[in-house]
């Protein structure tokens, strides 16, 4: 489980579909904290986790710089979201359709949504470390090295982060309160 | 240190990396400050949030539901492939290999002489066989397909001849392209998905060989113009058709053709111990000549390299014994070689070169090794002066023979060793 990204990414093209896993173990905490943010909802989270890790798979021949596996795995996500939320609003529309009256059922949150939710605000950058620190359990060297910036740049970035949660996160909380 | 300076480095002191004097300067900091201890809470607060739904999330079991998935839905692939079992996602695997490919497309190679010996002189004979194989070897172009080994499971090449030239394409194999000139004994590789490149030197024994493949084919029709044996009427892929046999002393020929226009539908050929199947046959198709030039199609990137697979030697062959039982088996040499079962080994080969961690030069002269041995076995395997004996022998067992041949023209026979030590032996004192 200590080999590089690359490695395994090599491994899974050389015909071992099994070594996806280490892939999978590696990022599914990370992938399933952005997806949770932007989704706001646990299950539709772990749905498109795992339609982009299968599409990943797939995909991996046209992945051109394994070491990058991780940004590209964001992106494929991303992907599936926007094609999610289209499905989910057709759905909607027709089922406002349907019936007025009648609630729709209550979206499971994931345990930590408002974090998530702040989590998924972060600008892009902010995001990939706090991502890769929490949810994909790297040191700051890891990621130094994982997103090729300076470790310095790491560090900056990551008390940056921070502030920016810490804003965000009372700022969910006042207005909870309000309403 | 003041109260700004102090909070720029708090997240760096609850996550500890900054260096020792930052860090009591900090601590120092705090024991005087309430304001930023308070800091300190909220922060390490928000680590612990973000550790715990980490740990939460890393939980989850989607593991199992993506694994599942892969698995079936590369199943579905595959049988939309129409390929059975699980060999084409192999071989489509190995294509992504720049080195691999190069490996296969040598291997494949081994077979260049076979697929040629149709055009040659016009035979003049006017006996029956002869008549039926006038088409081919008159013909200014054919197509055809040809596999080697088992219809079933073996890949087939389809293949364009134009005179000295011929394009060669492998089912599953579809972004590879083979050009071949056994003029200027020299062949073109190209990868059409990532638009390379690559000239290969097949001077030497592929040259010669496929001379010999046209003498021999007509040397056997002169043998058997009086005496080929009819095989009488039967329906070959769906076809009505005659057939004739041609045995050489170690070599046979069916040919099943139709027998009202007398044009080849299916050849069999075993040659020693290699058997070959050509079919669909298509006679003076025109055909473009950019399809069989030799010129690197533009777009594409040539590569350098310095493959050579002309004049394999024995040196060599015993280079791919070495490289068949060290890499491939482990240590120990395999049950039966040959063309079929070397075409049939690469993908394992390039499962352990894989395994190696070599740079990769080092790694495709492995491959291109082990292809180039093969060839000069080869050779041997249509004329059947040869035997090998090395299935389950240790790799370096000085006492066993593994391989004995006669080389052409020598009384003497060359006996190599499980140490692939070899010895020149007159053939009274042979092992037995």
């Amino acid at each position: 489980m200590s080999e590089t990204d690359e490695y395994y990414v090599g491994r899974c093209l050389d015909g071992h579909p099994d070594d996806f896993r280490y892939l999978l173990r590696r990022y599914q905490a990370v992938l399933l904290a952005h997806l949770a943010g932007k989704l706001g909802n646990k299950e539709a989270a772990e749905e498109t986790a795992q339609e982009s890790l299968v599409r990943a798979y797939f995909k991996m021949g046209t992945l051109k710089k394994p070491e990058s596996f991780f940004c590209w795995l964001l992106g494929i996500a991303d992907h599936v979201v926007k094609e999610h939320q289209r499905r989910e609003q057709i759905r909607r529309q027709r089922e406002v359709l349907r019936s007025f009256s009648e609630e729709a059922p209550k979206p499971e949150f994931s345990q930590d949504y408002a974090l998530e939710a702040a989590i998924a605000e972060l600008p892009e950058a902010y995001r990939k470390v706090i991502l890769l620190r929490y949810y994909g359990e790297h040191s700051c060297n890891q990621i130094a090295e994982r997103l090729d910036m300076p470790l310095g740049t790491v560090t900056k970035t990551l008390s940056r982060a921070y502030a920016i949660l810490r804003t965000s996160l009372q700022q969910q909380h006042k207005e909870l309160n309000e309403v | 240190m003041n109260c700004a300076e102090c909070k720029e480095l708090l997240v760096g002191y609850v996550e500890g990396f900054l260096d020792d004097s930052r860090m009591r300067a900090v601590a120092e900091h705090l024991r005087g400050c309430s304001s930023c201890r308070g800091q300190v809470q909220e922060i390490e607060g928000l680590r612990e949030r973000l550790v715990t739904n980490g740990k939460a999330l890393a939980g989850s079991d989607l593991e199992n539901g993506v694994m599942n998935r892969i698995i079936r839905e590369q199943k579905i692939q595959l049988k939309a492939q129409g390929g059975p079992g699980e060999a084409p996602n192999i071989w489509r695997i190995i294509m992504k290999s720049t080195i691999t490919k190069l490996a296969v497309a040598a291997a494949i190679l081994i077979a260049v002489g076979i697929g040629f010996h149709f055009i040659g002189n016009p035979l003049g004979a006017t006996v029956t066989f002869a008549e039926v194989i006038e088409p081919i070897l008159n013909a200014r172009t054919v197509i055809l397909d040809l596999i080697i080994g088992d219809e079933e499971t073996g890949p087939v090449m389809h293949e364009i001849v134009v005179g000295p030239r011929m394009r060669r394409t492998i089912s599953n194999m579809e972004n590879m392209i083979h050009i071949i000139d056994l003029e200027s004994g020299n062949m073109l590789l190209l990868d059409t998905e990532e638009q390379t490149a690559v000239y290969v030197d097949i001077q030497g024994s592929v040259q010669e060989r496929t001379r010999s493949y046209v003498e021999f084919l007509r040397k056997m029709i002169v043998k058997v113009q009086d005496n080929y044996e009819k095989l009488g009427e039967q329906e070959i892929d769906g076809q009505k058709a005659i057939g004739f046999v041609a045995r050489g002393p170690n070599e046979e020929v069916k040919v099943w053709a139709d027998p009202e226009t007398a044009l080849p539908i299916r050849i069999e050929l075993r040659l020693g111990q290699i058997f070959v199947i050509l079919k669909n046959f298509q006679f003076d198709a025109p055909i473009d000549d950019s399809l069989i030039s030799m010129d690197v199609p533009s777009g594409y990137t040539l590569k350098q390299t310095d493959f050579d697979l002309g004049n394999a030697n024995e040196q060599d062959f015993i280079e791919s014994l070495r490289i068949w039982a060290e890499v491939i088996l482990d240590g120990t040499f395999p049950e039966a070689i040959g063309t079929e079962n070397a075409m049939k080994q690469i993908p394992l080969l390039t499962e352990k070169i894989g395994q190696m961690n070599i740079p990769e030069d080092e790694a495709s002269q492995l491959g291109m090794g082990f292809a180039k041995g093969m060839l000069f076995h080869q050779i041997l395997e249509t004329q059947g002066r040869w035997q090998y004996t090395g299935g389950g022998v240790q790799l370096g067992n000085a006492d066993k023979v593994i391989f004995r041949y006669q080389p052409e023209g020598s009384e003497n026979y060359r006996v190599i060793y499980g140490d692939l030590h070899v010895e020149d032996v007159a053939p009274e004192n042979l092992p037995r």
